[in-house]
């Protein structure tokens, strides 16, 4: 593999278990389990009074949420990607996340756009969780 | 004792701005040591009478170089950092510092050399990380800058709303109007038109270079008293009505579902407790200053302050109603799109300048009241502000 130059993710212990998981090509989330609401980032729960977070599988399907494209060049390593789309993608169980489309062109992404997740194994450490276009 | 105790019982009576732009020859110390001895000039203070001095930390800035150099002997320097809600907080803890009997006489300050540093800070192309990268999720995504959140939020708000970039751009063009009418403003003569607009480079879809705010070198000082001293300086008082603060749990990303808006800012909070002090409300209001890095950011506070239903602040603008004869006068220097980049200052400074009734060409006739915001942007929570001010 070559050397990949571009930012890994920060990882810490307290997300350790998101990213292993996207290793294994699996997605999880933090969610209650006291009612049940996934959270995007790791939150204790707003909606109960004794929060139960655990990280639990989810489906990896959802829609574009919203959406941008990057014209300006703010890192030389991504000078050849320009123009690049970011997302933020809203999986079926609620829960927003920041991701990337691959497998569609910048003009073909619109907000709601159906999706599910790819895993891109950039280093032999770390996979980003990706979303291509379904159906 | 309840916030509405300390409604008009203190003022502003010195405004201090020094040339804003590009100045190399300038460090942002030299700009802030400048912006204290024009705040004292303009109203006719002694150096001596500043005991407490409070600063928002912008590039290049050291904590205590200006204090001394200007020779404030004040008894404590506090820096504060909220982002675009900063200047506010500096009001309230200002005024907190003299009702606890701290201080009598306290400068607010903010300078930077934010154009002449490498990378520049702020704008739309800041955000530029240095080598080496330190890791981080978002740059793993290739996110970067503070543009970003603004594009997101626009994005998400065109899909809900229909906003079209015509309206986004009624914005940018509204405030340079503004700024062409103000000598001192960075974009005093460069027209915008609509075409100008809708041809312009892209940052970040859909956000162009128009909609992005300025990067710039200078610096602001003010000067905030209580009511009964403010008497004795050279320029009419300017009292502070109320202020509000508004920090939730709701930073992009990180807030649950059905408590994250993305089609505005959540200012409820901030604006109640700002105008409940103040005991007005926004029909009140002569004029107003919203904060403005980006232009979307106008549209969510004009409809999450309740200034617009959701969805109608796009055609809001169009029509016309932040100019001088519309609705809702606003940001009439250009404020950070098209005047200069101080932060939250920015805003401050032109709500005081209008309660002094000096905005000359854009002075809102017989403006007694001044609603000021601030937004902290996304990298430090939806930090919101909101300060009142009357004549």
């Amino acid at each position: 593999m070559a050397e990949y130059r571009k930012q890994l993710p920060l990882i810490t212990a307290v997300d350790k278990p998101f990213w292993d998981a996207a290793k294994r090509h699996e997605l999880l989330a933090y969610c209650c389990q006291n009612c049940g609401t996934y959270y995007s980032l790791i939150v204790e729960c707003v909606q109960c009074s004794t929060p139960k977070m655990e990280w639990v599988k989810v489906s990896g399907k959802g829609k574009v949420f919203t959406y941008t494209i990057y014209h300006h060049v703010y890192n030389p390593l991504w000078k050849d990607d320009i123009p690049y789309n970011a997302v933020w993608v809203q999986l079926d169980e609620g829960l927003i996340m920041m991701s990337k489309i691959v497998g569609a062109k910048n003009e073909e992404i619109y907000v709601g756009m159906p999706v599910e997740v790819v895993y891109d194994d950039i280093t032999e450490e770390v996979t980003l969780p990706k979303f291509k276009p379904v159906g | 004792m309840s916030s509405e105790d300390l409604r008009d019982k203190y003022a502003f009576v010195g405004v201090g701005v020094t040339k804003q732009g590009k100045i190399p020859e300038m460090n942002a110390d030299d700009l802030a040591t400048q912006a204290i001895q024009l705040a004292l000039e303009d109203s006719g203070m002694k150096k001596g009478e500043v005991d407490g001095y409070i600063f928002q930390p912008g590039a290049g800035l050291s904590t205590v170089t200006p204090l001394h150099r200007a020779g404030i002997p004040a008894k404590f320097h506090w820096q504060m950092q909220t982002g675009g809600a900063t200047a506010i907080s500096t009001v309230a803890a200002a005024i907190g510092t003299m009702e606890a009997g701290l201080c009598q006489v306290c400068i607010l300050l903010y300078a930077n050399n934010a154009s002449s540093m490498r990378p520049p800070a702020g704008g739309a192309t800041s955000g530029t990380p240095m080598a080496p990268q330190p890791r981080s999720t978002e740059g793993a995504y290739g996110i970067f800058g503070p543009a970003t959140s603004a594009a997101f939020m626009a994005r998400r708000y065109m899909h809900l709303y229909g906003l079209t970039k015509r309206q986004l751009g009624a914005v940018a063009i509204t405030f340079r109007e503004y700024a062409n009418k103000r000598p001192e403003a960075i974009m005093y003569d460069r027209k915008l038109t609509i075409d100008d607009y809708l041809n312009a480079r892209m940052i970040v879809e859909p956000l162009c270079l128009f909609d992005c705010c300025l990067v710039n070198d200078g610096a602001v000082a003010l000067i905030i008293t209580s009511a009964e001293r403010a008497k004795n300086y050279k320029k009419r008082p300017v009292y502070v009505m109320g202020y509000g603060l508004d920090h939730s749990l709701r930073e992009l990303g990180g807030a649950p579902q059905d408590v994250f808006e993305w089609d505005g800012f959540i200012t409820q909070k901030a604006g109640d407790h700002a105008f409940n002090m103040a005991g007005v409300t926004h029909n009140d209001v002569d004029v107003a200053e919203m904060y403005d890095a980006f232009t979307f950011f106008c549209l969510s506070q004009l409809e999450s302050y309740g200034i617009c239903k959701k969805g109608e602040a796009g055609a809001f603008v169009e029509a016309g109603n932040l100019r001088l004869d519309g609705e809702w006068p606003s940001n009439t220097s250009g404020t950070q799109l098209s005047w200069s980049y101080l932060h939250g200052f920015t805003h401050l400074v032109e709500g005081i300048r209008q309660m002094r009734g000096e905005c000359m060409e854009c002075q809102v006739k017989d403006a007694e009241i001044a609603m000021i915001t601030g937004v902290g942007g996304l990298g430090v929570g939806s930090a919101n502000a909101c300060c009142i001010l009357r004549r």
